[in-house]
């Protein structure tokens, strides 16, 4: 049952778009994360949910009930929505102690006293700031400020919480440690949660589902697996994770595999199964087409021979770093560079020639771009 | 060997006299200049306190000035005159100013940026100016809101009259009162985070719950700060009283200064009796406003920058309005009403056979004291803004860039000009100048009003410098020393032409001081080095009305016409909240 419809939604500052006629569903509890690089419409798409920006045209539904929709001059003030929102700078309000910032909202809808000191002090310690209450807001350390505008963002029982790249101001210790928790706290409150962020770690790893937007536009909606390893347009592919890209040429197809001719990688052709070609209209694949092999180097293994059947290509292996746990191998293959991680040490000179193979299911095929 | 090191330095440093080198001699000179500048003549108020010889006679101490004054209800109820102007004024502008500046700052109000402009014009509008528009308007025989409203039905009965405590607040509101609270608190409204609004909203409050609950009281900081520079300015206030009291014999305390010292014989000891009440007043107010001031305020800025406003809805036209009007009243009004002045033959009579004139302009442009007073002006405004820019560009430099011992004592004497009212300033250095036999000389030049007022504005101009100094990267400083300059090659090489745009600003704010203001050379001055804006205030007690809304005119181009040229050069006032 989705808690959240969101149709045709469109927006734009000044002749420019931000939001471009977006369609969403967000299921009652769902971890639902948007997606971008700054400037993508993700914040603004977040902010017209929450009531704070206004669409131009579309409509948004929460359950039955419309909150905006210009066209039938529909529109629910924030205040109205019942929404909590987390903001990128936490925005507590520097002359109220915590008690103070976390009970406002109770206190607008005229829950006070006794009844609002528990509430406090249940939320409070849900997000584990007990004992805290007497603190002015401004002198806390910004991992406990997050913790606050958390609790004062679900003190009131939400029905959905917004959360506007919450994490980017913390530091890499904390914020790893502020996402295990926030995804925790999802799970016992069971609160519908809408996550906006640039970080593609923090998405994949909190999150139901993903949007991943781009110039205002939905370039997939899937889950963390689906969208990292089927991205369904070339932007998912580069976003998320990095890759390898070979070009070539389409030559023979059969029912379960494309074979594809590359050059000055070692080899003349890589075989792809056939389900891991993105389909694309216009007859793609046909023989002779110019096409792209996308890999993960998560799935490439590498080895100082070219022993191994398939798909074993050759690149130039630049630099070794010893990590501890692993060795990061710096690689170039075709004309692109990238780090292979792989735990074993391996009998390999600097500069010399190093052999890749290509996992099958890791291949993902597309049409040439331009 | 580096064990003997320490040990030395650690002696050096338990030494009792401190080392005398180049930056200690530097301070000490800051210090006794600054100190003997400020200081000296505000001591000599009190000291002449208790002399009950006038200036230039021998000292006879004794309480005969005290007990004088204050056996006289007059000086009582000039400081409760005072207060109460501050009071009532106070409690009107303040919310009215807040209120004007949130709509500026956190609304979709229409033309925001235009109407703010209006109060920065209001800002730079002589006092003299605004005050003698709307006396042209409200005085209650002649003026001509009064005499419109003799020739309306029902409302003939209807008279304002200017010359009214009601008149002077009224004035006090629309020349000074509500413009200096919008023009300093609108840029901090408006550097507020706007999240924080957001997350009031999102929390379940209404706009107005919002403002009330969350954006007034987080401005709290800024809203203290304007209303303690406003209170110091209650003791300041001097034209408008002059122009609106002293007629009906209403004196406040600065005005009553003015009386006692001018009054034959002159009264100076009881005038520096009742200056002494103020400075006890003002050395326990001081440190107040200065620990308020300059304590670390609570940050309401973020790095973030979102001009997201709220939505006013249907309150949007009639808010902009509101504003509008007050911006009419501030700076249309008065400025119409005074041009109105110099070009009609007889002001508001617009049924004269002749209604327009340009009668009055020939005469003043061809009258000698006018062509006198703009030269005064012309001299002691620009040298006050040179030598002020020169000199407080240095102290500002001291204050932010070294590490000299006695920074908070040489910081402390440069807050203290803007608490001192220019009444008493002047009376001190008239004390300073005529009770000194080797200065005396010095009295009836212009030398003198370029000393008194080149105090008004030295605490808005070493704060802005030091503000500009701290913006300055330490590293253009250093690299320069590390390439072998010392100090003060690197201040007049690097430093100084760095500095050159903010110092030109200072300069010219310091101008405008000078030009408009006359309450610290009115005790200072003759008829030779009179400015136009004294020769104003003496025109239009004298009566001649067209020819003072000339002077009028021409210390408002020369205040608000360079105030102008300096904000497209990037002049910007204004408060920060940390």
């Amino acid at each position: 049952m989705s808690i959240l419809r969101i149709e045709n939604l469109y927006k734009s500052f000044d002749r420019v778009v931000a939001v471009n006629r977006i369609h969403l569903e967000i299921a009652e509890g769902e971890f639902f994360t948007l997606l971008g690089s700054s400037g993508c419409g993700k914040t603004t798409t977040l902010r017209m949910i929450g009531g704070l920006e206004k669409p131009d045209g579309g409509a948004i539904y929460m359950g039955e009930q419309c909150l905006v929709a210009p066209e039938k001059n529909i529109f629910v003030k924030p205040e109205k929505r019942n929404m909590g929102m987390v903001f990128q700078s936490y925005a507590l309000w520097p002359h109220m102690t915590v008690f103070e910032n976390v009970a406002y909202p109770l206190k607008l809808r005229g829950i006070k006293g006794a009844q609002a000191e528990k509430k406090v002090a249940e939320v409070l310690a849900l997000v584990g700031l007990a004992g805290l209450e007497e603190r002015p807001a401004p002198a806390l350390s910004g991992g406990q400020q997050q913790r606050v505008a958390l609790a004062r963002a679900l003190v009131f029982s939400p029905r959905v919480l917004l959360l506007d790249e919450p994490l980017s101001n913390l530091d890499a210790q904390l914020r790893e440690e502020m996402r295990r928790e926030l995804k925790s706290l999802q799970r016992r409150v069971h609160v519908t949660v809408i996550f906006v962020t640039h970080d593609q770690t923090e998405a994949l790893s909190l999150s139901d589902r993903i949007a991943i937007m781009k110039f205002g536009v939905l370039e997939q909606v899937g889950t963390p697996e689906e969208v990292y390893f089927t991205p369904a347009t070339p932007f998912v592919r580069d976003f998320l994770g990095k890759t390898f890209l070979l070009p070539g040429r389409i030559g023979a197809l059969s029912d379960d595999h494309v074979r594809v001719e590359v050059r000055g990688v070692g080899t003349s052709s890589l075989t792809v199964p056939r389900i891991n070609v993105i389909s694309q209209s216009n007859g793609f694949p046909a023989a002779g087409q110019p096409a792209l092999v996308a890999i993960r180097p998560e799935k490439i293994a590498l080895s100082s021979n070219g022993s191994g059947d398939g798909n074993v290509v050759e690149g130039t292996l630049q630099a070794v770093q010893f990590l501890g746990d692993r060795y990061e191998y710096t690689v170039t293959l075709g004309e692109e560079t990238r780090v292979i991680v792989s735990p074993e040490a391996q009998q390999l000179k600097t500069g010399g020639k190093i052999f890749l193979e290509l996992k099958a299911e890791g291949m993902t095929l597309w049409p040439s771009e331009g | 060997m580096a064990k003997t090191e320490t040990a030395h330095l650690e002696i050096g440093s338990r030494a009792w006299l401190p080392r005398l080198d180049g930056g200690t001699a530097l301070m000490a000179v800051l210090i006794g200049a600054m100190g003997f500048y400020v200081l000296y003549p505000l001591a000599l108020i009190v000291i002449n306190s208790f002399n009950t010889a006038t200036i230039a006679e021998p000292p006879v101490y004794g309480l005969k000035a005290w007990k004088d004054a204050f056996g006289e209800a007059g000086i009582w109820r000039s400081l409760w005159n005072s207060v109460k102007i501050g009071i009532v004024l106070q409690v009107i502008a303040l919310p009215l100013g807040i209120f004007i500046s949130w709509l500026l700052a956190r609304t979709n109000i229409l033309w925001g940026n235009a109407l703010e402009f209006g109060f920065w014009i209001s800002f730079f509008l002589p006092g003299l100016a605004t005050t003698f528009g709307w006396m042209l308007l409200l005085d209650p025989s002649t003026g001509l809101i009064n005499s419109w409203l003799r020739q309306l039905p029902l409302v003939s009965g209807l008279n304002f009259d200017i010359y009214s405590f009601a008149g002077i607040i009224w004035v006090h509101l629309v020349s000074n009162g509500i413009s200096t609270k919008v023009m300093l608190m609108t840029p901090a409204f408006r550097r507020m985070d706007a999240s924080m609004e957001e997350a009031s909203r999102m929390s379940g409050a209404s706009a107005l719950t919002t403002m009330m609950r969350i954006t007034v009281p987080a401005m709290t900081p800024v809203i203290v700060v304007v209303f303690l520079l406003s209170v110091i300015r209650i003791f300041s206030s001097f034209e408008i009283e002059l122009l609106l009291g002293v007629p009906w014999s209403f004196y406040v305390y600065s005005t009553k200064i003015v009386d006692l010292a001018r009054q034959e014989p002159p009264l100076v000891n009881q005038a520096a009796a009742l200056g002494s009440v103020i400075l006890i007043f003002l050395a326990a107010f001081i440190p107040i406003q200065r620990r308020l001031i300059t304590r670390r305020q609570f940050t309401t800025v973020t790095g973030q920058f979102r001009p997201k406003t709220i939505d006013l809805g249907s309150w949007r036209y009639p808010a902009t309005a509101l504003v509008a009007l007050v911006v009419v009243l501030l700076d249309v009004v008065p400025l119409l009403s005074v041009l109105g002045g110099s070009f009609m033959t007889r002001f508001g009579f617009f049924n004269l056979p002749k209604t327009w004139t340009l009668e009055y302009w020939k005469m003043a442009l061809n009258d000698p004291r006018i062509l006198q007073g703009l030269q005064n002006t012309l001299i002691v405004a620009v040298s006050a803004g040179v030598v002020g820019a020169l000199g407080f560009s240095l102290i500002g430099y001291v204050l932010v860039r070294t590490k000299l011992k006695g920074r908070s004592v040489l910081d402390t004497i440069c807050w203290l000009p803007s608490a001192i009212p220019g009444v008493l300033s002047g009376l001190g250095l008239l004390w300073m100048f005529l009770g000194t036999p080797v200065f005396r000389p010095f009295y009836g030049t212009l030398f003198l009003l370029v000393i008194a007022q080149m105090l008004g504005g030295i605490t808005l101009a070493t704060q802005i410098l030091k503000s500009n100094f701290v913006q300055l990267g330490k590293e253009l400083e250093e690299s320069s020393r590390m390439s072998g300059a010392g100090f003060w090659r690197t201040y007049f090489r690097i430093v100084f032409p760095l500095m050159a745009q903010t110092m030109v600003l200072v300069a010219v704010i310091k101008f405008m001081f000078a030009a408009q203001h006359s309450s610290a050379i009115i005790l200072l001055a003759t008829s030779e080095t009179r400015t136009l804006s004294l020769l104003a205030l003496d025109q239009v007690a004298a009566g001649y009305r067209e020819v003072a809304s000339i002077t009028i005119i021409l210390v408002t181009l020369l205040t608000l016409g360079v105030a102008v040229v300096a904000r497209s050069f990037g002049l910007k006032v204004g408060i920060r909240a940390e």
